[in-house]
């Protein structure tokens, strides 16, 4: 994109604050005092919608509690196992029905199928098979995010335009040369699409397992704030996991997003 | 081998001998080249011309080794072909530069194939930049170039591994006729400074005449070869050639060949058409 | 001419019978396993008793009323989606301020896990249909909204250049050419939210133990009865994978040819 821009004709010296970022602020503003006004009110029941003060009061407690880092340690141990185990064997399947039309045609609609099902419903089987610790998380993340992974990393193979498959082959390039310079970089946006998709669904899937049944982990203090009625401590849980999600997922898809201008 | 120089200079580097290719298709077996034998001598630039559909893309795919259900022999410089082979360089008819590798490392390609060290290979490729006029360009990605640029890169890459046959499946069919033509006198002027044998497979008359020496025209289904024309006009030559007198007496020659062919292929297509369900949107 | 048909309708069909075939061999195999003893059949019940106990959850769960108001909390979510989501997209799309604004933070949205408010909900809203249809409603928000504005911007400039020669207003604009231009998109949009609704409403009545087919799950893994616990998750999947077909077709009859 800033390519594009420079190519095109050098931005203008831009004026302090644009009108959209005027407007975002406005938004912000607006949604904040209300709330607060909300919150002084007192319409509501006590803590449904607690004083920015006390959300930004629990806000820096957690921030500064130990405690709370064990937990995000735990559960981020979580879902990166859920992504290695379930990304690297979706790709796997994934590139396998990708290059054999048989073996595609005769499994990828069951994938296609069942990856937009609820996995969560799974929970109670995975706590017979990997008992009620981390493994029955890891599990159900894992289940989560092993269908977008396959599922993108086939469509990606096939994808993948014919002619460049062609030029690897009319340099000599060997079996590895074509897997490492050629099939993977062509395929490299659906893969980074299909890991975007698998995290949020791994995170999703670890952290609702955790709120059902867990002694430790976020989705753990989350639901131990709802069940001793801290308000505050829950909108300040939800405000960092919200950001961490969002920031990995941007992360992800710019790491993926380079050069995709193209045609 | 132990003719003298001479003798060799005139040895064909190219041989084509009896190529037979079938194809099975839901309605029945299609022949797409029959029994095609023809042979390129080095430094000479030879155009195969057909109407679309006639079987030329089979036949650039054989020759460069990418189909090999074939019957018949080809060979380079007396080695039988069994796969894509060092000696002859494809360039595509379709966009294909690696839209994640920048100019240079596209032009580099093959070489970082062979395992040359990368401060010599990037002289290599900025070598081939420079001869098809992309000097410059050498780190931008594909997206940013047009059409004509991006099929200059594929070129610089083919020519960077040093090719004895550039072997040219339509390559500017993609391009705007203006465009097209520039090019044609670049690859002109490029084929002329390298002495590059060179075996292009063409529909268009204007550019098999402005460039070759020999053109092989091809009859529609099954793939014949219909006749061959030498074109005696003199080099170097440019695109401004287009306009003398002996050029258009080639072209209408060719085309009168062609013209019955390329009717029989458009009359088959409308049968098709007539005599199956619509065409896939 | 005869015998290559057959012969191509032969390999159209070897396929998927091919998948069939291991899917059930793997439940032959699991089944035998089990009864071999190599597997404990206190963790995975055999597959025969599974498909046993289908009739016994049917009938004694009351699953036909739990299937009809789990459906009801898709298709109110589903209702305010479409209105919501829509008018939001469209919103958006009339005022390119309003877009630029807050069309980023739509996205993130959409990359956040929404579904994790459901504690916050329940406080809200109480342990309740209203929680769970709100839950199917936010969480699947974001895809409508931004297919919607996908489907506006999305339109040809070409058509939009037709309806100015006809010297349209606009609002004959946006109803004869934008809006027909984007349906098939918005329609998309429609279809993702409706399944990430469904997905968030079986999960949420799952976890929060109340109302349709989730709290059935959880109500037999309660109980202990391994056999239904199963037999009720293959029944959850099979009306997911029921509900995703049905809304495929749906699409695909409502969107006009193009």
């Amino acid at each position: 994109m800033a390519e594009t821009g420079r190519l095109t004709h050098a931005a203008p010296a831009a004026p302090a604050l644009s009108p959209v970022t005027l407007l975002r602020i406005a938004i912000i503003v607006t949604v904040l005092v209300g709330w607060e006004l909300l919150s002084r009110s007192g319409w509501l029941y006590r803590d449904v919608v607690p004083s920015w003060i006390a959300i930004g009061h629990a806000l820096f407690d957690l921030l500064t509690s130990g405690e709370y880092y064990f937990n995000l340690a735990v559960t981020a141990g979580e879902i990166g196992a859920a992504l290695a185990i379930g990304g690297l064997s979706g790709m796997a399947i994934g590139i396998l029905l990708g290059a054999n039309r048989f073996l595609s045609k005769a499994f990828e609609h069951f994938l296609y199928y069942l990856g937009p099902t609820p996995k969560i419903i799974f929970f109670p089987i995975m706590i017979m098979w990997f008992g009620v610790g981390p493994g029955s998380k890891i599990a159900l993340g894992t289940l989560s995010c092993f269908f977008p992974v396959a599922l993108s990393a086939a469509a990606g193979m096939r994808q993948i335009d014919k002619v460049i498959i062609k030029v690897g082959k009319s340099f000599r390039a060997s079996t590895m040369q074509m897997v490492w310079k050629i099939y993977l970089p062509a395929m490299r946006h659906p893969i980074i699409n299909g890991v975007r998709l698998g995290l949020g669904v791994a995170l999703i899937g670890t952290l609702l397992a955790e709120t059902k049944l867990s002694n430790k982990g976020i989705g753990f203090l989350i639901i131990q704030a709802y069940s001793i009625f801290d308000m505050p401590r829950m909108y300040a849980m939800l405000i960092v996991l919200f950001v961490l999600a969002i920031g990995a997922n941007a992360l992800v898809g710019r790491l993926g997003g380079l050069h995709t201008i193209r045609r | 081998m132990s003719a003298d120089a001479s003798a060799r200079r005139s040895d064909p580097i190219l041989v084509a001998d009896d190529i037979y290719v079938r194809f099975d298709t839901p309605e029945g077996g299609v022949v797409a080249v029959d029994h095609m034998s023809f042979d390129v001598n080095p430094g000479e630039f030879v155009s195969v011309i057909g109407p679309s559909g006639c079987g030329k893309s089979t036949l650039f795919n054989v020759i460069g080794g990418l189909l090999t259900s074939h019957q018949g022999i080809v060979s380079v410089a007396g080695e039988t072909i069994s796969g894509p082979h060092q000696s002859i360089g494809m360039v595509f008819q379709e966009e294909s530069t690696f839209p994640w590798r920048t100019v240079i490392d596209n032009v580099a390609f093959p070489l970082e194939l062979t395992g040359m060290p990368k401060q010599k290979r990037v002289d290599r490729a900025r070598h081939f930049i420079k001869l098809v006029g992309l000097d410059g360009f050498e780190s931008r990605y594909p997206g940013e170039l047009s059409g004509g640029m991006r099929q200059r890169v594929s070129l610089a890459r083919t020519l960077a591994s040093e090719p004895k046959i550039l072997l040219m499946d339509e390559p500017f069919a993609a391009l705007d006729e203006q465009t097209r033509l520039l090019l044609g006198d670049k690859v002109l002027q490029i084929q002329q400074q390298l002495k590059q044998t060179t075996l292009l497979i063409t529909h268009n008359i204007t550019e098999a005449v402005q460039m070759s020496d020999r053109i092989l025209v091809m009859t529609y289904r099954p793939g014949k070869m219909k006749r061959i024309v030498n074109i005696d006009l003199p080099r170097p030559r440019t695109s401004e050639i287009v306009g003398s007198e002996a050029f258009g007496r080639y072209v209408a020659q060719i085309w009168a060949d062609l013209r019955e062919e390329a009717s029989r292929g458009m009359r088959d297509q409308e049968d098709h058409v007539l005599h199956h369900e619509a065409p896939a949107s | 001419m005869s015998a290559p048909a057959r012969h191509t309708a032969l390999r159209a069909y070897l396929p998927p019978a091919f998948g069939l075939a291991v899917l059930v061999g793997f439940f032959v195999a699991v089944e035998i396993m089990i009864q071999g003893g190599i597997l404990n059949r206190f963790i995975v019940p055999p597959p025969s008793e599974i498909i046993g106990s289908f009739g016994r959850v049917i009938v004694e769960e009351h699953i036909f009323s739990r299937f009809m108001l789990t459906l009801g909390e898709c298709l109110s979510a589903g209702v305010m989606l479409t209105v919501f989501g829509v008018a939001g997209g469209v919103l958006m799309h009339r005022f390119k301020l309003l877009q630029q604004a807050c069309e980023t933070w739509v996205a993130a949205m959409a990359s956040a896990p929404i579904v994790l408010m459901y504690p916050l909900f329940m406080v809200i809203f109480g342990r309740s249909s209203l929680t769970i249809v709100m839950i199917g409603f936010i969480a699947a928000l974001p895809p409508v909204i931004l297919k919607t504005i996908e489907g506006l911007s999305g339109t040809r400039k070409v058509l939009i250049n037709v309806g100015k020669s006809f010297n349209l207003t606009r609002s004959q604009q946006f109803w004869k050419i934008l809006f027909p231009a984007a349906l098939p998109t918005i329609f998309v949009g429609i279809r993702l939210g409706l399944i990430f609704a469904l997905i968030n409403i079986v999960g949420v009545e799952f976890l929060i133990n109340y109302g349709g087919l989730g709290q059935l799950i959880n109500d037999l893994a309660e109980r202990y009865d391994l056999a239904g616990t199963y037999a009720a998750i293959c029944f959850v999947i099979l009306v997911s994978v029921l509900f995703f077909m049905t809304l495929e077709k749906v699409e695909r009859w409502l969107r006009p040819a193009d």
